[in-house]
This record gives structure tokens, C-alpha cells and sequence, in this order.
């Protein structure tokens, strides 16, 4: 009964069954009907994994959709990856699009593109660029948000949060890009509360943010600031109260 | 859980000293259960509530262990996912001072290997020891009973989630002239009410003992690793040679 691992390619159009593999590579169009184990998993073209994949390496260039969930190592994603069920991967790296209906879990979380998430998302280190929608909780160490268009989030904890109006590298094409791909909108961060120790926040609405150091800057209307050390509020935003507690 | 204390989380960060930073790492890396967020508006917002006793505990028993054992080991050690597979040497579980002996030995032979017992066995373990001084024999094994088929109901789960009580309790019943005592065992997640009539002979908080074994054995998992031939004792010189 014991199976050898086997390493598959798929170019043009075809399906294999689920199973344990070494490596499977998807150049045109393939779909894995069911649970997938592997080393490495690479989609170029459309690849669909019809059950849940549990894979060291996933790189998407073109379009993947996972019916139940993944868990991998590192997940790269050029193009566009959909994912029904919660996304567990250590290195997530996505430029392009990315959508999951439940949370994300990573150590490392790097988006330059556009990110919908139905759940949760948990990492040590995240950073967006573009635009998100996370009906969730975001919650990292470190979250670096580049606002490149419309982001929104339930709530936003950790420890440092920085959230910047879009102006670094790739300059305006990149924000073309990122238009595109989210519907333009305007680049603005909208969630009920954030909390953290060190908060900067450009172009955020937010009704309540809790800090030790806050930086409130341009273009943010906050309902209520509550901060234990030190409050900056740039005369270009707008804050209801502020509170020293 | 509306009867318990609740304690805002402000109030938990400025009475523990510690930073909302910690606080979501925590909760990320599962050490403080989801279920304990509590949700309430005020007139500022939403405002994050925990219960009073198990929040403040929790974080002294983090803050206590964070600096000898990474983050990723201490949910496993501390909390919620409930490691079942998590098997110790039945060594270690005797330096735990608490646990009775003779129990040790003798409670379930059968069922305590030589090398490892799981998680499971020393929480039973545990929990027959804290009933030993007042409980009679028959008891103990009726307690035995009543637990031990909750192990695949995903007991230690529902323990470590929302704590369990166990009751230990003796009824008479006297009628015509005869009197008997009955003894009763029962496990709620709640508080529960018993009729009058009803003796609690001994509650047992199940959340307490099943945290105390993990931690008081990640501690002495350190203290064995480190363990020298010469077994040596607290305060020992250390010798240069």
C-alpha cells in the first residue's frame, strides 16, 4: 500500500487526484480533486485544489482557488489566489490579489495588492500596501499599512501599527495597479478601534484608538484618542476627545 | 458567566504592567482563550471586558514562565489546546510535591506505565489527590468513574476553556428506621445549586489542578533537563573545575 511519492505536471488542461506528492505544477489550466500534501505546489495559468493542501512551498502566478483551507511554509502569490476556508502559512507574500473566507495566520504577511479577508488575521510582522478588507480582527507585532486605497478592518492591536498615506517605491504605477485591482476609492484606513503601544496613524477613521504613544497625523478623524504617554495630533485631523488615563 | 467579576482591559494592562503589544501576542500565540474576550459597549465604544480571576491569573502565571520557555511552548504548556499527547515521565510527575504519593503508586497500576503517563493520567491523577484526605475509597473510585469516560468527551478541553468544578456530596436518607448515605459526584461548568439536604463534601476547581500540573511540570521540566549526576540541591555551589 505504500505510495510513492510522486511528482506531477500538468501542462494544458487536466485533473489528478489528491494524494501525497512530491511535487505538482500546474502550467495551463489543472485541478487536484481533493486533499493535497506536497513539497511544493506551483500554479501558473489556473490551478484549483478541490480539498484542503497542505504544501512546504505554494507559488501562484496566474490564478489558484483552494476549496478548504491551506497551511504551508511560504505562499506566494502574483496573480490571484482565492481560498475558501482559514490560510496558515509562515512566509505570505502576495502582490497582486488574495482573498480567504475564514482567518489568516503567519509569522510574516507582506501584501502589495489587494487582500479580502472574511475572518481574522494574525501575524508577527504584516504589511500591506494597496487596499484591504478584513471583517475580522487584525492583529500583529508590527503591522506597516502603505495605504494605496481603501483598507478597512474591525479592529487593528499590536504593538507598533503605522499606517502611512501610499507614497513609497513603485510610486504611481504601482497605485495605478492597485486601483485597478481594488476599484480605486480613496486611500483611507476606516476601523472602529485600534490599540497598540506605538500608533502613527495618516488618512485613518477610526472611533476609538488606545495607546501608550500616538501619533495622530494628516487626514484622520478619530472619535475618541485615549493615550497613557504622549499625544501628537497633526492640524490636519480631526479628533473628538483626547484622553490622558 | 454574567455572575463573574469582570475587569476592563485597561484595567488589566495597568494593573499587570504590561502593553497592549503583549496582550494580542498572547492572544495570538493562544494563550489567553478567545471566549475570554468580552465585548460590551460603553459610552466610549467597544470596550474589551475579561473575567476578573482567570485573566489576572493567567498573566501572572505568563509572566512568571515567558522568560524561560519561548511563547510557542507556553500555550501548549499553559493553556486551552489541551495537549493530550503531551506524555511525562511518571519521575517527574512525583517531584511534583503535591501529588500523593501512595495515589501514584497505587490508585490505577494498570494504567501508569513505567516511563509516561499522558497529560490525562496525571490530571486524574491530580484531581484523586486533592480528594484523598477527605474522600472515602469508594468515592475515589466513584470519582474515578465519573471522570474517566469524559476523556473522549473532550473534558480537559471544556476544562481549560471555561474551568469545570467537580462536587463531591453525600446525601442520608433515613426513613423507617433505616439510614443510609448515598455519595454523589457531579461536574458542572457553572455554579450549580444542590438541595439542602445535600452535603458538599469537597469541590474541586478542575481548571486549577489541570494549570497546575502543567506548569509545576514545565518547571521541573527545566529543572530535570538541567539535572546534574550529582542530584544536587537548591542553592548548591556552583564549582569550577
Amino acid at each position: 500500500m505504500s505510495e510513492e511519492r510522486r511528482s506531477v505536471s500538468i501542462s494544458g488542461s487536466g485533473s489528478l487526484g489528491g494524494g501525497e506528492y512530491t511535487r505538482v505544477s500546474i502550467s495551463g489550466s489543472g485541478r487536484v480533486n481533493g486533499d493535497l500534501t506536497a513539497e511544493e505546489l506551483k500554479i501558473s495559468g489556473s490551478g484549483k485544489v478541490a480539498g484542503r493542501a497542505e504544501v512546504g512551498k505554494i507559488v501562484v502566478s496566474g490564478s489558484g482557488s483552494f476549496a478548504d483551507g491551506l497551511a504551508a511554509e511560504e505562499m506566494r502569490v502574483s496573480g490571484s489566489a482565492k481560498v475558501e476556508g482559514t490560510v496558515d502559512a509562515k512566509e505570505l507574500k502576495c502582490s497582486g490579489s488574495f482573498r480567504a473566507g475564514g482567518d489568516v495566520t503567519a509569522e510574516y504577511a507582506k501584501i502589495s495588492g489587494s487582500l479580502r479577508v472574511r475572518g481574522d488575521v494574525e501575524a508577527d510582522i504584516f504589511k500591506a500596501s494597496g487596499g484591504f478588507e478584513i471583517e475580522g480582527l487584525l492583529s500583529a507585532d508590527k503591522v506597516e499599512i502603505n495605504l494605496g486605497g481603501r483598507c478597512s478592518a474591525r479592529e487593528i492591536g499590536g504593538e507598533q501599527l503605522r499606517v502611512e498615506r501610499g507614497t513609497s517605491l513603485g510610486g504611481a504605477i504601482f497605485e495605478g495597479i492597485v486601483k485597478m485591482l481594488t476599484g480605486g476609492g480613496t486611500a483611507e484606513l476606516r476601523t472602529a478601534q485600534i490599540e497598540g503601544d506605538d500608533i502613527h496613524l495618516e488618512s485613518t477613521i477610526a472611533d476609538v484608538v488606545r495607546g501608550k504613544r500616538v501619533v495622530i497625523g494628516p487626514g484622520c478623524q478619530i472619535g475618541t484618542v485615549e493615550y497613557t504617554e504622549t499625544l501628537k495630533v497633526h492640524e490636519d485631523a480631526e479628533v473628538g476627545e483626547e484622553k490622558r488615563t | 458567566m454574567d455572575d463573574e467579576r469582570l475587569i476592563s482591559k485597561k484595567e488589566v494592562l495597568e494593573l499587570m504592567g504590561i502593553s497592549y503589544g503583549q496582550l494580542y501576542r498572547w492572544k495570538r500565540k493562544g494563550l489567553i482563550p478567545e471566549s475570554w474576550f468580552v465585548r460590551r459597549s460603553t459610552y466610549t465604544g467597544q470596550e474589551t471586558f475579561f473575567p476578573r480571576d482567570k485573566i489576572l491569573e493567567r498573566i501572572t502565571r505568563i509572566k512568571e514562565m515567558k522568560d524561560d520557555h519561548p511563547l510557542d511552548d507556553l500555550a501548549e504548556l499553559i493553556t486551552t489546546r489541551v495537549n493530550a499527547q503531551l506524555r511525562v515521565a511518571l519521575k517527574k510527575l512525583e517531584r511534583v510535591g503535591w501529588l500523593d504519593d501512595e495515589l501514584l503508586r497505587t490508585c490505577s497500576p494498570d494504567e501508569v506505565p513505567d516511563e509516561a503517563v499522558s497529560i490525562w493520567q496525571a490530571f486524574l491523577l491530580g484531581t484523586l489527590s486533592r480528594l484523598r484526605k477527605t474522600a472515602r475509597e469508594e468515592e475515589i473510585d466513584l470519582v474515578q468513574r465519573t471522570l474517566k469516560p469524559q476523556q473522549e468527551l473532550g473534558l480537559l478541553e471544556r476544562v481549560s476553556e471555561n474551568g469545570v468544578q467537580l462536587y463531591l456530596m453525600r446525601k442520608r436518607i433515613a426513613s423507617g428506621g433505616i439510614s443510609a448515605q448515598i455519595s454523589l459526584v457531579a461536574l458542572t461548568e457553572r455554579d450549580a445549586v444542590f438541595d439542602p439536604e445535600i452535603e458538599v463534601v469537597e469541590t474541586v476547581d478542575l481548571g486549577t489542578i489541570l494549570q497546575r500540573i502543567k506548569l509545576d511540570l514545565a518547571r521541573d521540566g527545566d529543572a530535570a533537563e538541567a539535572e546534574s549526576p550529582t542530584e544536587s540541591t537548591s542553592g548548591a555551589n556552583e564549582e569550577e573545575q
